[in-house]
Order: structure tokens, then sequence, then C-alpha cells
């Protein structure tokens, strides 16, 4: 029992991880929290569930049609809705105010076109069950959390290694500075929400097969920002430790203690992180993002 | 005669904040090879002039030709692949880095990478980031900071992180080079050494340098021509002794004499 929640906890994790890494991503270049993340992920959730039902596809396939879905619907939510405020210059709220308007307007479209029906995946993995030990773990579980930490692995590789990955972290440090060392911004920027919503689209994805696709299933990215904060905002490694705590400990309690005490004990953490650590596990001094 | 063109080659520049004209119709030329200083009373608009340059801010009218070719308005990145370069009045270094990793920051955009190769950490990849590190530290060793490579930008001293910042724009491999105010917080030795520092600067890497300065013996010591700027628009300009002895220029630093002459 004990190791069939801890691993129904890290698989919520690992979602959670991929979901806080995306909007931290995008944190820690622009510096705004950009609310319409969760829009995005419930948009690549109608992608994959597309492919899957009226295409037929293999979990393959829907997997990377969902990340080229939402990773374009980031992409033009960008270049449409934030880079003339970017341009401009525009305080970091603005851009907050346009990512909630962002968000309101793409769930709205999908109620007013698609409808407010609830919709689920086929099943691509039947009810395979893998035993370990003396418990026994659903397939989908094992291959959500280790399919997240590949992902956040190859993000980790892309960042310290590649000439695009060392501009992007340029930019965290100094946006300006980093258009003078000859990056062009518009395309990192483009990069950067190219990526975020590639990982918005797995977790449209896993969240998609494990409950349900509809409009508001965006909302769960709430669960991505106390993930974010308890790790440390801006931090990928901190995105990845948060996520893989919160579904863990989120699962614990509501096997243990009460389904119902599940979001109450979730929100009570961000608020005591906030109160007690703000930085997170393992954010940067908040002085150094002025 | 025929004077060569000027590198850089400014025209009628103006920039509006709102309801304040910045930089007002501006107008001057740095001649390739020089080190042009930019002298003006504080907030006569010397670095919107960097920002404008720099691409930083797009100005309200006027044009900027560097080499011949308009610049005025391109983004920051196309300016600093055409050949400028700068630091900041405030320093502007990537503070958690190391100072190796500053210098190399720069070199790394401007090398073609292969994506893949670099993810996957193969031996080619290796071998192109020892070269750039090497380069990183040959440039570390022409400012004399090879002994700080490792250590964290932010814990250098303050005089240090300035020649870091240099060391970071000539990484960019610029033939312009705009220094804003280079000797700020310098005793007048440290300045001394500075100003052999960007006379050798310029020997070393073929570039041309306009700083701007408010140390007086710094800018008349080292800078042919001098620009005088003041509300935004241009004062004076010549050879040091030519400033030092047009009557507009002690006016605008000192007030006007109550004798009157």
């Amino acid at each position: 029992m004990f190791l069939q929640t801890l691993i129904t906890g890290l698989s919520i994790g690992g979602i959670y991880a991929l979901m806080a890494v995306g909007y931290s991503l995008v944190f820690s270049v622009l510096n705004f929290s950009n609310f319409a993340h969760g829009a995005v992920i419930m948009l690549g959730a109608y992608v994959g569930l597309a492919l899957a039902t009226k295409l037929s596809l293999g979990f393959g396939l829907v997997l990377a049609g969902s990340i080229a879905g939402a990773g374009i619907i980031a992409v033009l939510n960008e270049r449409l809705a934030y880079s003339s405020l970017r341009r401009r210059k525009a305080p970091s709220l603005y851009l907050m105010i346009s990512a909630m308007g962002c968000a309101v307007f793409l769930e709205n479209l999908v109620y007013a076109t698609i409808g407010s029906r609830f919709y689920a995946f086929p099943e691509f993995f039947g009810r395979q069950i893998v035993t370990l030990g003396e418990s026994s773990v659903s397939l989908l579980d094992v291959g959500a959390f280790v399919f997240a930490l590949a992902a956040i692995l190859g993000l980790h590789l892309f960042i310290s290694r590649t000439r695009t990955g060392i501009a992007i972290r340029a930019g965290v440090s100094d946006m300006t500075m980093c258009s003078l060392m000859g990056v062009d911004l518009d395309r990192l920027i483009s990069i950067v929400f190219l990526l975020a919503g590639g990982f918005a689209g797995v977790a449209g994805v896993f969240l998609g097969i494990k409950y349900l696709v509809y409009p508001t299933m965006g909302w769960v990215t709430n669960k991505a920002y106390i993930a974010a904060v308890i790790g440390g905002l801006g931090s990928l490694p901190g995105a990845l430790a948060g996520g893989l705590i919160l579904g863990v400990v989120e699962t614990f309690v509501s096997v243990y203690i009460s389904s119902v005490m599940r979001d109450v004990f979730s929100f009570t953490l961000l608020i005591a992180f906030l109160v007690l650590r703000p930085n997170g596990l393992l954010g940067r001094d908040s002085e150094e993002k002025v | 005669m025929t004077t060569p063109t000027p590198l850089l080659s400014v025209r009628g520049l103006t920039r509006d904040f709102g309801g304040i004209r910045a930089v007002d119709s501006f107008s001057f030329d740095v001649p390739e090879g020089s080190i042009t200083g930019i002298i003006g009373p504080n907030g006569a608009g010397k670095t919107t002039v960097f920002n404008l340059i720099t691409g930083v801010y797009r100005p309200t009218a006027g044009d900027i030709l560097f080499k011949g070719e308009p610049i005025g308005g391109h983004r920051p990145d196309r300016i600093v692949r055409a050949g400028i370069a700068r630091t900041f009045q405030n320093i502007r270094l990537f503070n958690r880095r190391s100072c190796l990793e500053n210098v190399l920051t720069p070199l790394l955009q401007r090398e073609k990478s292969n994506f893949f190769a670099a993810l996957a950490g193969t031996p080619s990849a290796r071998r192109t980031e020892r070269s750039l590190r090497e380069k990183a530290f040959d440039l570390l060793t022409s400012l004399g900071l090879d002994a700080f490579a490792p250590l964290q930008a932010n814990t250098l001293p303050y005089g240090l992180q300035r020649k870091l910042e240099i060391a970071r724009a000539l990484a960019t491999n610029p033939s312009l080079l705009l220094l804003d105010e280079p000797a700020a917080g310098m005793n007048p030795e440290e300045t001394r050494s500075l100003a052999r520092l960007i006379a050798e600067v310029r020997e070393k890497f073929n570039v041309t340098i306009l700083l701007i300065e408010h140390h007086m013996d710094l800018v008349m010591n080292i800078c042919s021509p001098v620009i005088v700027i003041n509300f935004g628009a241009l004062l004076a300009e010549g050879t040091p002794d030519e400033v030092r002895a047009n009557p507009d220029v002690v006016a605008a630093y000192l007030g006007k004499g109550r004798k009157g002459k």
C-alpha cells in the first residue's frame, strides 16, 4: 500500500513537475506569471484527443502531435498577446493581466466551439499493471513518472550545453545584456515559449489520459504554481523537486487522511512556503531578480 | 586632401521621452582608429546616445551610419554582430557566473555549433568548447584578469569588474567599442592605469574607441577628438586643447562668470 501510494504520488508529481517546468521557464526569462500556461495545457490535451480519436493514432504520435501543437499555440500566444508589451518594456503586471485574459479567452473559445462536454482518451495502456514486490501499480503511472524525468533531464542538458540554452541562461540574468551579446531576443523568447508549450503538451496528454479532457482542466496548473514556489520560482531543478514533493505529499494526504483535505493541505503548503521560505528549496535570492 | 569616411557617423540624432527631448539633433563623427571622447554635464544625454547607437532605444529621428551602413533602430543583436560593443556605467555583468563564463557567453553566441552534438556532449563539441574556453582565457589574460578566471564575477573588486566588462565586450569581436564612464569610482592612480589599458586595447584589438567620461584628465590625455554635449545637443567638438579653450564649454561646466567680458 505504501509503495503504491508513493508511485501514484510520483506519477502525479511528475505531471506537476512538467507543468511547473514550463511555467518556471517563462517566469525566469520574462519575470511574469504566465497564467495562460494552464490554457495551453488544456489545448494540448484537446490536440492529443483529436489525434487519438479522429485519426486513431498511437500513443507516441499523439504525444508528439500534442507537443508540437501546444508548442505552436504557446508561441502564438506570446507573439499576439505579450510581444508588443514586452518590446515597449511594459511593467510585468501588464503581461500578467494579459496572460489572465488569454486564459479566460481560450477557455471560453473552447466552450463556444467544442463545448463543455468531458471527453476521455482511448485506453492506451489498457489496465496494464506493473508488479513491484507486494504492490501493483498502473503502467500509466510509471510511464508518466519516467517520461517526466526524462523530459526534464533533456531540458536540463539543453539549457546547460547548447548555444541557445546558454543564451537562455544569460537572458535570465539580464535580457538587455543578453541581446548585446548578439542574441536575437524575439527568437530566444519564441524558443522559450516553444519549450514551455511542449512541456504543457506532454502534461496535457498525461492529465487527459489519467483524468478527462474538458475546458477548465487547465486550472490544475494552480498546482504547478505551488510546485514552482516550493522548489523556488525560476529554478528548473526546483520545479522538478517541488512537483514531485507536492504530488507525493498530496497522494499520502488523500490516502491516509482524507481526499477532501488534499487541496486544503496543498494551498496551506503554498502559503507556508511563501511566509517561511519565499525562495523555495532551490530558488535564488529574490534580490537577484530586480 | 580627402578625409576618410568615419567609422561611425551620427546625423541629426533625436530621441524624445514623453515630452522630454533627451537628445536633440545631435551630429558627430568617430574617425576610424581614434579614441573619441564624449563629455558633458550630468543629464546631458550621453548615455542615451550610447543606448541609441547600440539599439537599446530607437531614435525618434536622425541617422546612425556605421561603416557607411544605416543602423539606427536596428535590433541590439544585429548591431553587435555588425561590430559595435559596449560597457555600462553601472556595471552589468552576469553576476552569478565566473569571469571565464562571462567572456565565454558572447564567444559561444558567435560560434556555429551543432545542436545535437552539443546536447550529447560529443568529443567534437567538447573540443569546440575547449578551444572557446582557451580564447576566453586569452582575453582575460590580455586584460590581466587570468588569475580571476574561476571566480564569480560579482566577488571581484569594482575596478576589475570594469575590466571584465571590457573583456566581455571585446569577446564580441567589435570594431567599435563604446565605454560608458570606464573610470567611474576610480582613484587617480587607477585612472592612469586605465588610460594605459584603453590605449593598449586599441592597439592590440585594432578597435576604435568611443568613451563617455567625467575624469577630465583621462579625456584630455587620451581622447581626440573630444565632443561636448549639453542639453542633448552638440556644444563643441575638436582637439582637447580646442575644447578646453572654448568659452561655451567653460560656461556649461563652470557657469558664466559674473564679470562678463
